[in-house]
């Protein structure tokens, strides 16, 4: 039953793009494409519902991780076989859920963010192949297809972010979105190569899965485990745009807030911690501090350069990154479950931000449904100007006290922010973050390693500052006086049809909903330096316990050691840097008692190097990609003069000793010659006789009889 | 029967359209479709009829031909041949197709296509060596005039270079087959040209062909002959030419087919026939290692970077086929399963996509009359199908996973990493480039503000969708349920000489 299930989730989707694809070709426009994709994600959905349920009647089966079913031979040849199967365990549930949830609401709201785009149909496609990839990238049950998924989601990106292709910003920023993703991509491949080269197999689970062949491998594999680790993380840190790979997801705001909110936030670039999630096994305690670190590192770069955006999405895009830093911290940190529970709940928040923000850029933009003629100044003469490259009705400079405006956006978008920004016990955002820092807090009391302290602290610093920069976010557009009175008089509350999903992603930033169903059904695997290195024997209990402290179901923690002083501390601590990174907004945006731009000008360097973001982008495209441009001009040219100069070389210079043996002849055994062999050429007439007029081409021809004169010589000496 | 039919059918095809009256050209084809039809049929037929579970070589026809030297009329078809002879069939209707607006002398153009396809076929089948290379030789001429008198503005020096590059090659293979049948005496005095013979007493110890030396230096002979049709670096140069110069169905053929045969030439003589040869170049060469594998991933990063620095549309195309037979090489250097499999799965695979590679930047010259990448933009708003349809194939080419291009590159590489890490590694650099080039591409014809020149430029109309179709369909579906493919040779890859 749970693989008709799965089929059904994977095919409603598919059949839903495959069906515009069809009518396309046949040169008829599916114009019902937006009921189409957003009912056959529905269904998906209530599958998904469903089959969560089966997890929720019998947590103890799918609680263990492991339950590869279906299993067909894709590939097989005699010693090489590559199977398929789908993957179904409680991890496989929720992410289901969580995706079909996101993917339905965002469908909905489509409807009337993207009403009368002339690519309306086209759209509604495109986010139906994407929710088929992401879907199927879930429940593979082996690294192969979780790479097959996980390409498809990004070319599906790649159609979605230049989805306004006419755009340059656009064409870009897919193009750049594909390529970074792919760097990373090449690198997991060599890491699976060597798994497979190994152990002759991409299956994870199961009796001949990876992670119980791992068991098998000596103490001295470790190191060679740990690049291989370090390698698939790779695919990830391109695909959940960690550092230093991070660049194309700000760029990706180019595209449609729909496909930001689904793909750029909640699910694809998600689907980086679920790959470490689900390597998670195979980690060892190097490849762990490496993810850790990349995470943290990312968490905290990332956050800072939010605080001084202007850009609406593009805040909102730093703070994914540096969300999705937490959760692959807490992996690294070794708390499988805690990285996952953040990733939940910030599917959630992270989805609703987005969705509010389109809401509010819905409102400001005079004219959305023509993106083709750029600018409208004729209509609005006091329309505002693009700056710094900036949409105007992205530009928080020319928003301000929108929540007179846009309640319900305002409303849902505070509790979103309340959450992200880590508030104590209402919100699901506060929960999950505690969970990764006293995750990580605890790994470091543990081990005594001051690498994790250091990661802690970065965590926690990256936790006031996502409080700073989401509040002022708030603060610069809803509070406040218009600073641009033009575009506020025409904002105006978005339709039902998006406000609905802002609601719904609205409750579901609650915790309740989250803590009921990640927390109480994910079962941390062991890892595989547990086994091979005896010392740490114990830290898998210990992992588990901090994974699955819980405070108020303590049916859940029973088995397990208490709530560990590692979480008290770090939870007062969180709630302490989130207070002052909301006081400190608050302090500068709302009250304006201080004011930014004084502090930008007494620290300009900084400031210029956060609102450059750190010149890695400059650093990309002036050295790396014109280094490559470079090279492959210089191989091409190589190619046209050296090495085909070198052909042609040769060929004057046989051209001349032939001509010359060839003068030694007589003028009629030259013409008998060429008469005779070539003669198959001179009857075809005079078109063709144009071919050996000029000089050079004679002599090639004369070379060319030659060569036949020598073939007919061996055959008469064989 | 089968295989004779298919093999002499468009040699007949090619006779009648010669024949069609001057004034009824259009008749010339339609008949030449009907006729590229039937080999089509005759090879779906051999599709059902061949049994890939048996190792036997099937429909075999063996008579007498030049008694003098043994020579023998013998064909017959393993796994790998039949995927070929389909792959060749399928596109002979899809050329004929593509080639509709030809107007100059096009009796002659489809007659010597149609002469093209009886070599291909032919070649395919051949179990002697003589035949084989009589084939091989039958393949070029036709060539030859298709580029030198339908080609673009330079097309008689690329046909010369096509012509004399190829004819390099081919003179050292003869005269490597013919010391391969100087040495191949079964009986004393009784020699032998045929395949099978030849690929048991290579492996005879004792027998004169078994000598490493004499396999080492057959191989070069060989080698050499097929890597110019691959081609390999260095021999790559006349491919960029002939295909830039070619009318857009000779440039599919070329990718799809004609480089086909080196590397199938590589399997059937090098690979099977010289075990010993190829034992020393994929590792007898001390620290060089495995040249095999050099040569492949020189390809792989010198055809990328190349084609990432072309303008032209079609050079852009004819240099990534450098790169994805690099794969081919790669998969081949690595004599294993996965390997050799997906080596010959690229074959398959490079075939069908460099064909819609080609038959695309067709249609877009047909409107354009110029391929330069920078002079186009913006098209995607005028030809939303014509941009769908190409961003399919520039996928598949890609390697995307779910499309068939994927599959093939990622065999080869694992089996080629079992072997060689760190050129395996190396040859990931065109994984990367591929992408860089081919969406580098999409953007500067198909994004961004539309070229005010191409305001009216006209869709990709019903007969170039349906050349495209069958392609387009196979991409997707070898790329999902790629057994269809590697069902039919498998047995192929497991008879060879594998480590």
């Amino acid at each position: 039953m749970i693989v008709t299930f799965i089929f059904i989730i994977l095919i409603c989707p598919l059949a839903s793009f495959t069906f515009f694809a069809i009518s396309s070709l046949m040169g008829r426009k599916s114009s019902r494409q937006d009921l189409i994709s957003t009912f056959a994600m529905l269904i998906a959905f209530a599958c998904a519902f469903l089959l969560f349920m089966q997890v929720l009647g019998n947590p103890s089966i799918y609680k263990v991780a492991g339950a590869s079913t279906h299993t067909t031979d894709w590939i097989q040849i005699d010693n090489v076989s590559l199977p398929m199967g789908f993957l179904f365990d409680s991890v496989t549930s929720i992410m289901l859920l969580v995706v079909t949830i996101v993917s339905s609401l965002v469908h909905i709201f489509s409807i009337g963010y993207m009403h009368g785009d002339p690519r309306y149909p086209r759209f509604f496609a495109y986010l139906s192949l994407f929710s088929f990839s992401m879907l199927f990238l879930i429940v593979a049950d082996n690294l192969l297809g979780i790479y097959i998924g996980w390409e498809l989601v990004g070319l599906c990106s790649y159609l979605l972010i230049g989805f306004w292709f006419e755009k340059d910003s656009a064409a870009n920023a897919c193009k750049k979105a594909f390529l970074t993703t792919r760097v990373g991509d090449v690198g997991m491949f060599i890491g699976m190569m060597m798994l497979f080269t190994k152990f002759h197999t991409f299956t994870l689970f199961g009796e001949n899965g990876i992670f119980e062949l791992v068991n098998n491998l000596e103490s001295s594999d470790l190191t060679w485990l740990s690049i291989a680790g370090i390698l698939i993380f790779c695919g990830a840190i391109g695909k959940s745009a960690q550092f230093p790979l991070h660049t194309w997801l700000p760029d990706a705001m180019e595209g449609p807030t729909p496909v930001s909110a689904l793909i750029h936030a909640a699910t694809m670039v998600a689907a980086g911690v679920y790959l470490a999630a689900r390597m998670f096994p195979i980690l060892t305690d190097v490849s762990s501090l490496f993810i850790a670190y990349v995470g943290g590192i990312t968490a905290i770069f990332a956050a800072t350069i939010a605080i001084v955006r202007w850009d609406i999405k593009r805040v909102l895009a730093y703070s994914t990154v540096s969300q999705l830093g937490y959760m692959m911290l807490a992996i690294g940190a070794g708390s499988y479950v805690a990285g996952l529970f953040h990733l939940t709940t910030h599917a959630f928040f992270k989805a609703l931000l987005f969705l509010g923000s389109g809401s509010v850029i819905h409102a400001l933009h005079v004219h959305h449904n023509d993106h083709d003629d750029g600018h409208h100044d004729d209509e609005h003469s006091d329309q505002p100007v693009e700056r710094d490259g900036i949409p105007p009705e992205q530009d928080m400079r020319n928003m301000g006290g929108l929540r007179h405006k846009m309640p319900v956006t305002f409303w849902t978008m505070l509790i979103a922010t309340l959450s992200i920004s880590g508030v104590p016990f209402f919100f699901s955002g506060f929960w999950s973050k505690d969970e990764v820092l006293g995750a990580t807090l605890e790994r470091a009391m543990e081990s005594g390693s001051a690498h994790y302290y250091i990661l802690f602290f970065m965590a926690l610093v990256a936790a006031g500052v996502t409080a700073l920069y989401m509040f002022r976010l708030i603060f610069l557009t809803f509070t406040g006086q218009p600073r641009d009175q033009g575009m506020y008089e025409h904002a105006h509350e978005s339709p039902k049809s998006m406000i609905i999903p802002l609601i719904i992603l609205a409750v579901l930033s609650f915790p309740i909903v989250n803590k009921w169903s990640v927390k109480k059904y994910i079962e941390q695997p062991g890892q595989v330096h547990n086994h091979l290195a005896p010392e740490h024997a114990n830290q898998f209990v210990l992992y588990a316990a901090a994974g699955s402290a819980d405070h108020h179901d303590s049916t859940s923690h029973t088995a397990h050691k208490g709530h560990s002083p590692a979480h008290n501390i770090a939870m007062g601590l969180s709630i302490f840097v989130a207070g002052l990174g909301i006081l400190l907004s608050a302090l500068f945006y709302h009250w304006k008692t201080f004011s930014a731009e004084t502090i930008a000008n007494k620290f300009r360097g900084v400031h210029r190097i956060l609102w450059n973001k750190y010149f890695i982008d400059e650093f990309y495209d002036g050295i790396i990609v014109r280094a490559t441009i470079i090279g492959a001009k210089i191989f091409g040219g190589i190619d046209k003069y050296l090495v085909d100069g070198l052909v042609n070389l040769v060929a004057i210079i046989v051209n001349y000793i032939v001509a010359f043996l060839v003068g030694l002849f007589d003028n009629k055994v030259v013409d008998f010659l060429v008469n005779s062999v070539a003669g198959v050429t001179w009857k075809f007439g005079g078109r063709v006789r144009r071919v050996q007029t000029g000089v050079i081409q004679n002599y090639l021809f004369v070379i060319l009889t030659g060569v036949i004169l020598l073939i007919i010589i061996f055959r008469l000496l064989v | 029967m089968l295989l004779t039919s298919m093999i002499f059918i468009p040699l007949v095809g090619a006779i009648i359209v010669l024949l069609v009256p001057r004034d009824r050209e259009d008749a010339a084809k339609w008949i030449a479709f009907l006729v590229t039809l039937i080999p089509l049929f005759l090879a779906v037929l051999l599709y059902f009829q061949y049994d890939p579970t048996s190792v036997e070589i099937q429909e075999v026809v063996e008579t007498s031909w030049i008694k003098a030297f043994n020579i023998r009329y013998h064909t017959g078809v393993d796994g790998l041949s039949v995927t070929l002879i389909l792959l060749t069939a399928l596109l002979g209707p899809i050329c004929v197709g593509a080639s509709w607006k030809i107007e100059k002398g096009i009796k002659v153009y489809l007659s010597l296509f149609l002469l093209l396809e009886t070599g291909m076929i032919g070649f395919f089948c051949a179990l002697d060596l003589f035949l084989f290379y009589v084939f091989f030789e039958l393949t070029l001429l036709p060539m030859y005039f298709l580029i030198g008198v339908w080609g673009g503005p330079r097309r008689e020096y690329a046909a010369i270079k096509f012509f004399l590059y190829t004819l390099f090659g081919s003179v050292l293979m003869l005269i490597a087959m013919i010391a391969v049948y100087l040495n191949s005496s079964v009986d004393p005095g009784l020699r032998t040209f045929d395949i099978p013979t030849l690929i048991s007493l290579a492996q005879t110890s004792g027998h004169a062909l078994a000598d490493p030396t004499f396999q080492i230096w057959a191989f070069l002979g060989f080698f050499i002959g097929f890597a110019v049709k691959v081609p390999i670096f260095p021999f790559h140069t006349w491919l960029p030419d002939a295909h830039v110069e070619a009318p857009t169905a000779i440039s599919v053929v070329l990718a799809a087919i004609l480089l086909k045969m080196g590397t199938y030439g590589l399997v059937r003589i090098n690979f099977a026939m010289l075990p010993a040869g190829m034992d020393f170049f994929t590792n007898g060469l001390g620290r060089w290692g495995n040249a095999l594998a050099i040569l492949g991933v020189v390809n792989i990063i010198y055809g990328s970077l190349c084609a990432l620095a072309q303008t032209d549309f079609k050079k852009l195309v004819a240099y990534s086929s450098i790169g994805h037979m690099g794969f081919v090489i790669l998969g081949l250097a690595a004599r294993n399963e996965a390997g050799v499999t997906g080596a010959i799965l690229q074959m398959l695979n490079h075939g069908v996509i460099s064909a819609m590679l080609f038959l695309l930047v067709g249609v877009v010259y047909d409107r354009a009359h110029h391929r330069d990448i920078n002079g186009f933009g913006g098209l995607g708003a005028k030809m939303p199908i014509y941009t769908g349809i190409t961003t399919l194939a520039f996928m598949a080419s890609l390697g995307l996973p779910g499309l068939s291009g994927f599959v093939g590159e990622a065999l080869s590489l694992l089996g080629a990493y079992s072997k060689f890490q760190l050129l395996t590694i190396l040859s990931t650099i065109g994984i990367v480039v591929g992408a860089a080039y081919f969406l580098w591409t999409l953007q500067r014809v198909f994004l961004g503000d539309l070229n005010p020149k191409y305001e009216a430029i006209e869709e990709i109309n019903m007969r170039e969708i349906a050349t495209l179709i069958p392609l387009g369909v196979l991409t997707i579906v070898l790329g999902i349920w790629p057994h269809f493919a590697i069902e039919m040779f498998r047995n192929s890859v497991v008879g060879l000489p594998l480590q």
